[in-house]
């Protein structure tokens, strides 16, 4: 059974139909792709996924576990992780406390056991401290971990963006754009990286991407939205060829 | 990136838990560490009362007492509008809260349990003992904290009330909600009756009756004047302590991300409600202590005014001046702010005028306050600062 199922998911902004009747299963380790012209409501179904929207119809379910109705961050405890199109950091707070935040939901003391600085606080703390400078090492961040993350490089912050998202501990990772702004060189570590991020971890990964190059080859499978509704699925070869994908990137052919 | 380092941690993620449940040796040393900082404040607060007291001398005592409370009141409203990012307008309508109830217990109960509502004489607030305590604590001595911890409570209750139905939303509606709180309070207040005068007159209204005569418009006299240097510092200590264990926690960094990005925060499994609700109650806590201290403070007579906007105003210049989200810059800021005046009682009629000029110029130098989010023990301030002045050398070539 796949790990990640939406189906008929749609969403209206008053009379705009943004997303209609959207369908997806991402099985569990599946790397599949989301692309579209611009304005085809890709980050809508990413809000839609994680709870910012409420979708009007359909639903959506992790590991068969209900999701359509939650709030974001029960979204997020329930798996289901996401970076954003425009990079959304805690700008302030230093790049390893951006991270300890994301293990928000793994920490069960709270508030009276910090007030106190009882033994269970510190002992979270280490652990926190412990698994956020190992996740940086792996992201190449770790001589950063002090910095405030605003101050980081442009490619520094998607790292630490896709790092943060993991940081939660989820089954399914959304990216937004993940190479959007990257060079060649940086968009080719990105790659390598997604893979290495999806085996280790045992993610399954859904991207939306424009970079063609890194779609299709990191995708297995590739779903295409236009207008707000699914016009191809399948694998990049096929999608490449099919012509309603290709006229809605490029305009009908003249007959 | 090298692979077993991404193979220890899949299996260190599934860990985590166990990792921090695991016990660890070292308890005792746990404890002590933890403890430690509050036995250091209360004898902090020990020596500000038999030592400082004397050095000062009574006017700078005075001053060092509403020093203090300004500080309670600055480091609360610090984690509301500098953690959160919310902006809460009426931090003086929970002081006045505070004030009031602590002030009815410790006048109401004086007065039917002991004849007077006069202090009944208190070590720790620095007074001969008249009334016999405990052996060697005064009746004030225990009826003093418990007063304020009583209207810390309240306080803290009616934060949850207003906090609950406005934080639920994104954006400025708890500004809006406490200004109109603040005046509510006041308004409140202002409708109440007058304070009774006799143990028969209270003993007579009942409980109702006592919790309605307080004075009304024209203030709540004759309270007992129990805040001394020692209740001061040990609650400014404890204030800014719980603050910044909280703000090193995983509940304040839930705090902090939810003012650098609401959505974010939610993404990644931030309860941005309850966290916002949270700090919120635990402000109001502090703001209703500060109320207890300032309304037991020789010299104060409590009044609505105390719950207007001009007074949660001066509580707003202090958090801003001091950087949204300090506490050390938040304590520094309500020790300047309640100083200058002092030296400036020549020009004490532009007072609005100048602390208006003092916020535009700063928001203008250095929008994020004096010490922005950090502490002034963050080494990284200072290495900040020294960058900054060789930069500003090198560009004055």
């Amino acid at each position: 059974m796949s790990l990640l199922i939406a189906q008929g998911v749609s969403k209206s902004f008053g009379g705009l139909k943004a997303v209609q009747g959207f369908a997806l299963e991402l099985p569990e380790r599946g790397l599949y792709g989301l692309i579209g012209p611009n304005g085809a409501g890709k980050t809508t179904v990413f809000n839609l996924l994680t709870g910012v929207y409420r979708p009007d119809e359909g639903t959506v379910k992790l590991a068969g576990r209900e999701l359509t109705r939650l709030r974001p961050n029960r979204i997020a405890g329930e798996g289901l992780a996401r970076t954003f199109q425009n990079i959304r950091l805690f700008g302030e707070l230093s790049v390893i406390d951006n991270l300890k935040v994301a293990c928000h939901l793994r920490c069960p003391h709270g508030m009276p056991a910090a007030v106190l600085r009882l033994a269970g606080h510190r002992a979270q703390e280490r652990a926190l401290a412990e698994r956020c400078g190992r996740l940086l090492e792996m992201f190449g961040l770790a001589s950063r971990a002090h910095e405030q993350a605003r101050n980081l490089p442009y490619g520094d912050q998607r790292r630490l963006e896709i790092a943060r998202a993991i940081a939660t501990g989820p089954k399914v990772l959304l990216l937004d754009e993940p190479a959007a702004g990257m060079n060649p060189q940086e968009k080719k570590e990105l790659r390598t990286l997604i893979r290495s991020v999806r085996d280790t971890f045992g993610l399954a990964v859904l991207l939306i991407e424009h970079d063609m190059g890194v779609v299709m080859d990191l995708c297995e499978r590739i779903t295409v939205l236009d207008y707000g509704k699914v016009i191809a699925h399948g694998p990049p070869e096929q999608v490449q060829k099919d012509p309603k994908v290709i006229e809605a990137y490029l305009g009908a052919p003249a007959a | 990136m090298n692979g077993r380092a991404w193979k220890n941690m899949a299996s260190s993620d599934a860990n985590l838990l166990s990792l921090i449940t695991a016990s660890r040796p070292g308890a005792a040393p746990t404890l002590l560490r933890s403890a430690l900082p509050v036995v250091v404040i209360v004898a902090l607060a020990v020596m500000a009362q038999v030592v400082l007291k004397g050095l000062l001398g009574g006017y700078y005592a005075d001053l060092a007492i509403t020093i203090g409370v300004n500080i309670v009141l600055a480091v609360s409203l610090t984690i509301v509008n500098g953690f959160t990012g919310q902006f809460s307008m009426g931090h003086a309508g929970f002081l006045a809260v505070g004030g009031y109830v602590s002030g009815a217990v410790t006048y109401y109960f004086s007065l039917t349990q002991w004849g007077s509502a006069a202090a009944a004489g208190g070590r720790l607030s620095g007074m001969p003992l008249s009334t016999e305590g405990l052996a060697w604590l005064g009746a004030g001595d225990v009826l003093f904290p418990v007063a304020l911890l009583i209207g810390g409570l309240v306080s803290a209750l009616l934060g949850l009330a207003v906090g609950l139905p406005s934080l639920r939303l994104r954006g400025d509606y708890l500004a809006i909600v406490t200004l109109g709180f603040g005046e509510i309070i006041r308004v409140v207040i202002q409708q109440s009756g007058p304070a009774l005068k006799t143990p028969e007159a209270a003993e007579q209204a009942g409980v109702l009756g006592m919790a309605t005569g307080l004075g009304g418009a024209l203030g709540f006299g004759g309270l007992p004047k129990y805040t001394s240097l020692f209740w001061v510092v040990l609650f400014a200590g404890l204030t800014m302590l719980v603050a910044y264990r909280i703000k090193t926690s995983t509940s304040g960094r839930a705090m902090l991300s939810v003012r650098e990005d609401e959505i974010a925060a939610e993404a990644m499994g931030v309860n941005t409600t309850r966290t916002k609700v949270w700090a919120f109650v635990i402000a109001a806590f502090f703001a209703g202590i500060a109320g207890g201290l300032y309304a037991h403070k020789l010299g104060v007579a409590l009044g609505p005014v105390d719950a207007g906007f001009q007074r949660s105003f001066d509580i707003i210049i202090m958090v801003v001046l001091g950087g949204l989200g300090s506490i050390s810059g938040a304590a520094l800021a309500a020790v300047v702010v309640t100083m200058l005046p002092e030296y400036l009682r020549a020009v004490a009629d532009y007072r609005m005028i100048i602390f208006a000029l003092a916020l535009i110029l700063m928001m203008i130098l250095r929008p994020k306050g004096l010490l922005g989010v950090r502490e002034v023990w963050d080494a990284d301030l200072w290495r900040g600062l020294f960058r900054r002045g060789k930069s500003a050398k090198g560009g004055g070539k």
